[in-house]
C-alpha cells in the first residue's frame, strides 16, 4: 500500500531525511518510532504531499501522493481543529470534503461517535474539550472515509487512559479491515500491544525494523540483586530470568531487593547510538 | 474498505462534487465567521454613527456632501474590513487547519473559494446596508443605475478581498496584521479622500491620492450613485487590476501553504 524508497528532504542545511525507506502493507501496522528530529513528521507530510521530497520516491496504492488525496487519512501531531466549531460539524465537514453523502456520512459518524467514544461532547465546539477530547476528534477526522493508508503521528501525546484505549482498539480495528496504518509514538507499551511492525527512525533514516521481540533479542538486560548489608551485584546479560535464578541459588547472604530489567526498545536506541558515535 | 462516497466519473459528475465539497467548505466558514461576528458588526455600525455625526460638517463643507460623506465612510470601514479578510486566512494558519484541507480531496481552488466566499459576501453585505443606510437616514439620493453600484460594490468587496488575502499569505502573526491593517487602511482610505474630501487636502495629497484603492474606490462609488456609467469604468478598471495582481500572489503562496511546502 505504501512505498518510500531512498526519500531525502532537506530544510536549508539541515538534512531532515537521508535515505529515508519504508514500506508498509495493506492490514499492516507499522510502529514509527525515534527521537525528535528523526524524521518522522517530514516522512508523514511528504506522504500526504503537504511538502515534496527533494530525492527518492514514494507511492501510495502505486500513485504518487499528488494524486492520492482523499485516500490518506492524517492525524497531525498538533491538534488542528476549528476552535468555534463542534464536533459533529467537524465530523461533517471532513466527511463532505471526502465525499461521502448523506446517509454514508451519517453513518461514518455514528460508528466513530461510538467507536472513539465522542458522544458525550458530539455538538460541543472543539475550543472547550480537553486535550484528550480534542485528539479523539482529530482521529475522528482522519478516519471518517475509511481511507486505504492511515498517517496517525503521535495520536495520543499526552492523552488521558480513556483516549489512548480508544484509540487503540480503533487503530487495531480499521488495520483488521484492510488500512494500512503508520503509527508515531514516543510511548512504546503501544506499539506491543498494537503488535506493530517497528520502524526506528534516525537521524533521517530506518535504521532498525522488526517485531518488538525480533529488534530487542540479542540486547542485554540486567539483574541487580542487594544483600541485607548493603553489597550490590549487577549483571549485565541477555538471559535476565535464567541469570537471576542462578544468582539466587550461588548467594550465600540474605538478598533485601531484587531488581530484573528485561531489554526493551530504550536499550535499543541506547546500544544504536552507542554504535552511531563509535 | 474506502467508503463509496458516490462518486461518479464525467465531467458533470464531476461538477457536482467540486460544488459539494466548495459548498461544505463555505458552510463551515460561514458558521466561523456567524459564531464571531464582533469585528463585523462594529465595521457596520460605527461608520453608520460617523455618518451622522458628520453629514452637517460635509453639507457646509462641499458641494454634493451628503453623497461625499456617505460614500467616504463607506470606502473607509470597507478599507477596515480588509482585516476581517486577512484574519479569516491566517486563522487558518494559526489553527493549523489549512494543512488538513490541503490533504483533502479538494484541490487548491476549491479551498479558497470555500473560503474566501463567505467572506466577500460579508464584504458585499457590509457595503450594501451603508448605502441602504445612506439612502434611508442619510439622505442620498436613491441611485437610478442599481445595476451600476451593485457592480461597483462587488469590484471593490473582490479587490479588498485579494488586498486582505495578499496580507494574510506575507504576515506571520494575528499583531503584524492588525497594526498593517489598521493603520494601512486608514491612511490609504483618508489619503484617498474618504475621511475629508480631497478638495480640502493639500496638493501634494491630492497627487499621491493617486496611488491609494480607497482614491480609485470613491471615484468608481461617487460616479456610480451619480449613474455615471463611464466615470465608473476607469476605476473599475483599475481595482481589478490591483484586485489581480494582489489575488495572484495571495492564491501562489496559500496554494503552497505559506511557502512552506512548494507544491500544490
Amino acid at each position: 500500500m505504501l512505498q518510500a524508497i531512498d526519500l531525502v528532504k532537506r530544510y536549508g542545511p539541515v538534512l531532515a531525511l537521508d535515505g529515508f525507506s519504508l514500506s508498509v502493507a495493506a492490514g499492516e501496522i507499522v510502529g514509527l518510532v525515534g527521537h525528535n528530529g528523526a524524521g518522522k513528521t517530514t516522512f508523514v507530510e511528504i506522504v500526504s504531499y503537504l511538502i515534496r521530497q527533494d530525492g527518492g520516491h514514494v507511492t501510495v496504492d502505486g500513485r504518487p501522493p499528488s494524486a492520492s488525496r482523499g485516500r490518506v487519512g492524517v492525524a497531525p501531531q498538533h491538534i488542528a481543529l476549528y476552535p468555534s466549531v463542534t464536533v459533529r460539524e467537524h465530523l461533517n465537514l471532513f466527511g463532505k470534503l471526502a465525499g461521502l453523502r448523506r446517509a454514508a456520512l451519517d453513518s461514518a459518524v455514528e460508528e466513530l461517535t461510538v467507536a472513539l467514544r465522542l458522544g458525550a461532547f458530539i455538538d460541543r465546539r472543539t475550543a472547550g474539550l480537553s486535550g484528550g477530547q480534542q485528539r479523539r476528534v482529530q482521529a475522528a477526522t482522519a478516519l471518517i472515509n475509511r481511507p486505504g493508508l492511515l498517517l496517525l503521528d503521535e495520536p495520543t501525546a499526552g492523552a488521558d487512559l480513556e483516549t489512548r484505549e480508544a484509540m487503540l482498539d480503533v487503530v487495531k480495528q480499521r488495520a483488521g479491515d484492510g488500512a494500512a496504518i503508520v503509527y508515531t509514538t514516543h510511548y512504546l507499551p503501544e506499539l506491543v500491544e498494537l503488535q506493530a511492525t517497528i520502524a526506528v527512525a534516525r537521524n533521517g533514516k530506518i535504521i532498525a525494523r522488526g517485531t518488538y521481540d525480533e529488534l530487542v533479542d540479542g540486547l542485554p538486560g540486567e539483574v541487580r540483586l542487594i544483600h541485607d548489608n548493603e553489597e550490590e551485584v549487577r549483571v549485565s546479560t541477555t538471559q535476565p530470568a535464567a541469570t537471576l535464578i542462578d544468582l539466587l541459588g550461588r548467594a550465600e547472604r540474605p538478598i533485601s531487593t531484587i531488581e530484573v530489567h528485561n531489554p526493551s526498545l530504550d536499550d535499543l536506541y541506547r546500544s544504536l547510538a552507542v554504535s552511531d558515535a563509535s | 474498505m474506502l467508503l463509496d462516497t458516490g462518486h461518479r466519473a464525467g465531467p458533470a459528475a464531476a461538477l457536482r462534487e467540486s460544488l459539494y465539497r466548495i459548498r461544505a467548505l463555505a458552510n463551515n466558514n460561514t458558521l466561523i465567521r456567524l459564531r464571531d461576528p464582533g469585528q463585523t458588526i462594529s465595521y457596520v455600525v460605527m461608520p453608520m454613527v460617523l455618518m451622522l455625526v458628520l453629514k452637517p460638517l460635509y453639507v457646509r463643507a462641499v458641494e454634493g456632501g451628503t453623497t461625499k460623506v456617505v460614500t467616504g465612510l463607506l470606502v473607509m470601514f470597507s478599507v477596515f474590513a480588509i482585516s476581517i479578510a486577512g484574519n479569516a486566512i491566517l486563522a487558518e494558519r494559526t489553527w493549523k487547519t489549512w494543512d488538513r484541507l490541503r490533504v483533502s480531496r479538494a484541490p487548491a481552488a476549491e479551498l479558497l473559494i470555500g473560503k474566501t466566499l463567505p467572506i466577500y459576501l460579508v464584504m458585499i453585505a457590509q457595503q450594501t446596508i451603508l448605502l441602504v443606510y445612506g439612502c434611508l437616514v442619510i439622505g442620498l439620493p436613491v441611485p437610478g443605475n442599481v445595476p451600476l453600484v451593485l457592480g461597483s460594490i462587488l469590484i471593490w468587496a473582490f479587490t479588498l478581498l485579494a488586498i486582505g488575502a495578499l496580507l494574510a499569505a506575507i504576515v506571520r502573526s494575528h499583531g503584524e496584521l492588525s497594526v498593517i491593517a489598521d493603520v494601512g487602511a486608514l491612511t490609504l482610505s483618508s489619503l484617498g479622500g474618504a475621511l475629508v474630501p480631497l478638495s480640502l487636502m493639500p496638493e501634494w495629497a491630492q497627487v499621491a491620492a493617486q496611488l491609494s484603492p480607497g482614491y480609485w474606490a470613491l471615484k468608481m462609488l461617487q460616479a456610480a450613485v451619480v449613474g455615471d456609467t463611464a466615470g465608473t469604468m476607469l476605476p473599475a478598471a483599475i481595482l481589478l487590476g490591483i484586485a489581480l495582481v494582489c489575488g495572484a500572489f495571495a492564491i501562489r503562496r496559500l496554494t503552497r501553504g505559506w511557502g512552506r511546502g512548494g507544491l500544490l
